[in-house]
């Protein structure tokens, strides 16, 4: 299975979309839409509204996220945004700010 | 192409001003200024220097040449070359180290969404 | 699955998927290989990859650029743009060194950045100011009428060379004109600013 990581040094500001897994170690602005797996590495900076399938995030985010099956927040992580998803989990640790809904109907 | 044998071959000591045409392969090693039309292979070698609007089926270049080259088949800009101009062949190859300024139209298959 | 780290190397090695869309601004300081599809404008101090299932839409400030995809859009290099067997691009070209091998496809301007012919030109220093990498990537060739680069690979020959040729640490050939670089320059930095 192809993998695409955006290195720690990549920066991108707009969208991106795909059908595979996406690992983000540098700094992405705008806006994520997966079909699959979302991973946001320790030194991962999203300033973004992400859908996707699965979140993990070690790093930061700013921004919206619904994903359509998992959103798992690590520790040592920042978030701040909306979280829209089936199952949330939050680790001890991870600081997070917004509202969670997991309520997903469509 | 009983033609393509033939090499007539413009050594280094030779300028040509006016208009140079006919089948055959050549070889410059000489200068030529004007134009060139030319039914084979031409060539132009590292003592070569060619200012002129250039037709043939394939050109090969070692040396110098400024002006525009028309070729049906193939273009091959070798290390040694200095060109400038614009090209238009179906096949063009610019090697490592030659130097080139101009354009290039080649036939480009492009994917239909772009 | 594989951990997310052992995926991109030591040294950060960004790779787009091939299902992967980005549509936007890309910008970095390491190598960027797209089998996927990049639009809008990238920018990198290193190496750009276009693999022949990645598509390249966009303006591209680059180090070096090896095209074996497709890009639409124009290239400046301040070091080296090939474009390989299977690549195939339309927009224009400013780099000291392009490189096109047979079979692949182009459509645009070239620039270089030296002197036209035409005016009197130096004896050509090329060949001796860099032998290591000239007789790596040319093997000896008849001085009459060069061989079908039949059996030729410059492609990953070109690849293997460019570690030594950065050892060696001449920011610029000394051929190319100080006025051509520094014009080369200000180009991408104004593309930055932006």
């Amino acid at each position: 299975m192809a993998n695409t990581v955006i290195g720690s040094s990549l920066i991108i500001d707009g969208e991106i979309s795909g059908d595979e897994d996406l690992v983000i170690q540098g700094t992405v602005k705008g806006k994520i839409s997966l079909r699959e797996s979302l991973f946001v590495e320790g030194s991962g900076v999203v300033e973004a509204d992400i859908e996707t399938q699965n979140v993990e995030i070690a790093g930061r985010v700013t921004g919206n996220i619904a994903a359509t099956d998992k959103v798992e927040l690590k520790s040592d992580c920042r978030v701040v945004g909306d979280i829209k998803a089936p199952r949330i989990l939050i680790a001890d640790g991870a600081s997070f700010k917004g509202n969670v809904d997991m309520d997903v109907k469509g | 192409m009983a033609q393509a044998d033939q090499v007539g071959i413009i050594g280094k000591g030779i300028i040509i001003k006016g208009s140079l045409s006919g089948g055959g392969n050549l070889v410059i090693e000489g200068r030529v200024e004007g134009q060139i039309a030319l039914k084979n292979h031409l060539t132009i070698e590292t003592t070569g220097k060619v200012e002129a609007d250039i037709r043939a089926e394939e050109l090969t270049i070692n040396g110098e040449a400024s002006g525009n080259i028309d070729a049906s088949s193939r273009v091959a800009i070798n290390t040694s070359a200095k060109v400038a101009g614009d090209i238009k062949a179906p096949r063009v190859v610019i090697e490592d180290g030659a130097v080139f300024n101009g354009s290039i139209d080649m036939e480009v298959k492009l994917p239909d969404d772009i | 699955m594989a951990s997310p780290k052992e995926l991109s190397g030591p040294a950060g090695n960004t790779v787009i998927g091939p299902s992967i869309l980005i549509n936007g601004k890309l910008s970095g300081d390491e190598d960027l290989t797209v089998r996927g599809r990049v639009e809008g404008e990238l920018s990198l101090t290193r190496t750009l990859i276009v693999e022949p299932s990645g598509v390249v839409k966009a303006n591209v400030s680059v180090k070096n650029a090896v095209v074996s995809g497709v890009v639409v859009g124009n290239i400046a290099a301040t070091e080296s743009v090939e474009l390989t067997r299977d690549g195939r691009m339309v927009g224009d070209i400013r780099s000291p060194r392009v490189i096109i091998v047979d079979g692949a496809s182009f459509r645009g301007r070239v620039d270089m950045g030296e002197l036209p012919p035409g005016r009197p030109l130096p004896e050509r220093p090329r060949t001796q100011v860099r032998p290591a990498v000239r007789a790596a990537l040319t093997p000896a060739r008849p001085p009459v009428l060069p061989p079908r680069p039949a059996g030729r690979a410059p492609g990953p020959a070109f690849v293997s060379s460019r570690p030594a040729e950065s050892a060696k640490a001449p920011p610029a050939p000394p051929p190319a004109p100080p006025t051509v670089a520094a014009g080369a320059k200000k180009k991408i930095v104004v593309k930055k600013k932006r």
